[in-house]
């Protein structure tokens, strides 16, 4: 297998008093898709939020490529090839879904100010369009492509998410709960996505709430619970762990 | 090719109306095209970055002060005034801006609504250098290689500052930059996510709108030929805001209908209220927000859509 894209070590996040994330250590290969499950609370998304730059870390490492991320503001850590979707879509509302896509690409933009000015870069502008249309229609929105986004539904948003994340040109991309909102048949277009994405050699990171979802897709699962991770492995060695059983789906589930 | 044509034309055509018009008229035209220019370059700041700003109309008093001292009181050739102007328009900026975008919102519209205001204090208290209160007046555009350039065909100058305003923003709009402005507009922090760079976005976008509001400001200099404070004073740049946000901020079709629109609208209003147009704005304003946020330019598009 690969080196790991993305190495997690000892990463510990404290907001005052209370520990979201302990110790934690995982890493993320080129073309794999790495689940993260856990209860609510249980430091996916403080995790998530870290690596992407939102949040400084108490102690630990994050590399990227073999350099450390960590502290980095969360456009340097974009500029160098890990790109997000967020939990609750958040879109450009005053754009039509095309533009909302082309923002995605704004990093691999060559054209300097005065350029634009004197009208040359137009050749680079037509050739990132061209390559956002074919991602709008990787995720099925292709008939969208002008639409404004304050029309799409929120599975659309949700696409749209992705096809602005992977205009990036990613090396890394985060996935925060890609699945919560959606119909079941939106689910299952959603994960051949992932699976399309993965394909592509682009390692995913993939964090999510539903089980039913997540232990199909990833090739790999870390479960966290209060912080800490309680398990990793494969996902029906997960599925069979006890702790797992216990911490994320109760007692109750354990004795089904 | 086309492109080159058409903005020929429209300059053309922009220029030759001069001609025809009588002097008041001319007069009118010219501001009527300054109001513009600068209503454009503000709706880039306010309606398509999101930066709440309430300086650019003192950076057009900078540049028309500017210009005018260094011409006359330094005693710089034209070309190196203009620049000097220029760069002091993009220091003030940069000063301003800096600071005030690593703060939320709120603080740029303090910032700048305190810079405008100081502004005038300097202009006031400025004795000789920018001749006080009375500011300063009887000089006269240099001569441009021998030729003496007036009348409508200082209106000509006009016309191109406006397009050529408007093609540098277009293309900015249009671009990279225009689409990263929006979306540090829409949700920063979706932005810094796509690798956007928020902060220097919006210093850059503050600091060009400003150096394009000073240069509209020289211009304007050899307008009325007199520089003087109350020109350049807080009404003007509230009357500014209003224009984008009744044209429909974020269009550039929306700042030119809003500039039109409320700076001849007092010239109609006059014989019906007097000096009580203000009143009529204040109307338009709050209808312009409750009804109608996407301004005059929304109903537009909305009906060009339908047809």
């Amino acid at each position: 297998m690969s080196t790991p894209i993305l190495q997690v070590e000892k990463l510990t996040k404290q907001f005052g008093g209370l520990t979201a994330v302990h110790d934690l250590d995982f890493d993320v290969r080129e073309g794999e898709i790495l689940g993260m499950i856990g209860p609510n609370g249980a430091g996916k998304t403080t995790t998530f939020n870290v690596i992407a730059g939102t949040f400084p870390a108490t102690s630990g490492e994050v590399r990227f490529a073999g350099q450390s991320i960590l502290g980095l503001a969360p456009h340097r850590i974009a500029e160098r090839g890990v790109m997000r979707t967020f939990q609750h879509n958040r879109p450009f509302a005053g754009m039509p879904v095309i533009d909302n896509v082309l923002v995605g690409a704004h990093t691999h933009f060559g054209t300097g100010l005065w350029s634009v000015v004197l009208g040359t870069g137009r050749r680079e502008e037509a050739d990132k369009r061209r390559r956002a249309e074919e991602l709008v229609q990787f995720v099925g929105l292709g008939e969208l492509r002008d639409a404004d986004v304050t029309t799409l539904s929120f599975g659309q948003g949700r696409l749209l998410e992705i096809a602005r994340a992977l205009a990036g040109e990613p090396r890394l991309i985060l996935f925060d709960e890609p699945a919560a909102g959606l119909t079941p048949a939106e689910c299952t277009r959603l994960a051949e996505i992932i699976r399309g994405i993965a394909a592509r050699g682009i390692a995913v990171l993939l964090i999510e709430h539903d089980m039913h979802f997540l232990l199909p897709l990833a090739q790999r699962v870390v479960v966290l619970n209060f912080g800490a991770k309680i398990a990793d492995g494969l996902p029906d060695e997960v599925r069979a762990h006890r702790a797992v059983m216990d911490a994320y789906l109760g007692d109750h589930a354990a004795a089904h | 090719m086309t492109a080159v044509v058409r903005w020929l034309g429209a300059a053309l055509v922009l220029s030759a109306a001069a001609f025809f018009m009588s002097d008041y008229h001319n007069d009118v035209y010219r501001k009527l095209m300054l109001w513009v220019t600068l209503a454009l370059g503000y709706n880039f700041l306010f309606g398509i970055c999101g930066q709440v700003a309430f300086s650019h109309f003192a950076f057009y008093g900078i540049g028309a002060y500017s210009v005018v001292i260094f011409l006359f009181q330094v005693h710089m050739p034209l070309p190196i005034a203009i620049l000097c102007g220029i760069a002091l328009c993009i220091l003030f900026a940069l000063a301003v801006a800096i600071p005030s975008t690593r703060l939320e919102g709120f603080y740029l519209a303090l910032a700048t609504l305190a810079l405008g205001q100081l502004f005038i204090i300097v202009l006031n208290e400025g004795a000789s250098v920018t001749g006080g209160t009375g500011g300063i007046a009887n000089y006269r555009l240099p001569d441009i290689f021998g030729v003496r350039i007036r009348g409508p065909w200082y209106t000509a100058v006009i016309v191109v500052l406006l397009l050529s305003t408007y093609a540098i923003l277009v293309r900015l709009d249009r671009s990279w930059f225009g689409r990263a402005c929006r979306a540090v507009r829409d949700n920063p922090e979706a932005a810094a996510a796509m690798g956007v760079n928020v902060a220097r976005t919006k210093v850059i976008a503050f600091t060009l709108t400003s150096a394009l509001a000073g240069v509209a400001g020289m211009v304007y200099a050899f307008v009325d030929n007199t520089v003087n404070p109350p020109i350049f004073g807080i009404d003007n740049a509230f009357l500014l805001l209003f224009m984008v946000i009744v044209g429909g901020a974020g269009r550039h079709l929306g700042a030119v209908i809003g500039a039109v629109l409320l700076f001849l609208l007092p010239f109609w209003l006059s014989p019906l209220v007097g000096h009580h147009h203000a009143l009529v704005f204040g109307v338009l304003i709050v209808a312009a927000i409750l009804l109608q946020p996407s301004g005059l330019a929304g109903i537009y598009e909305t009906v060009m859509k339908r047809r």
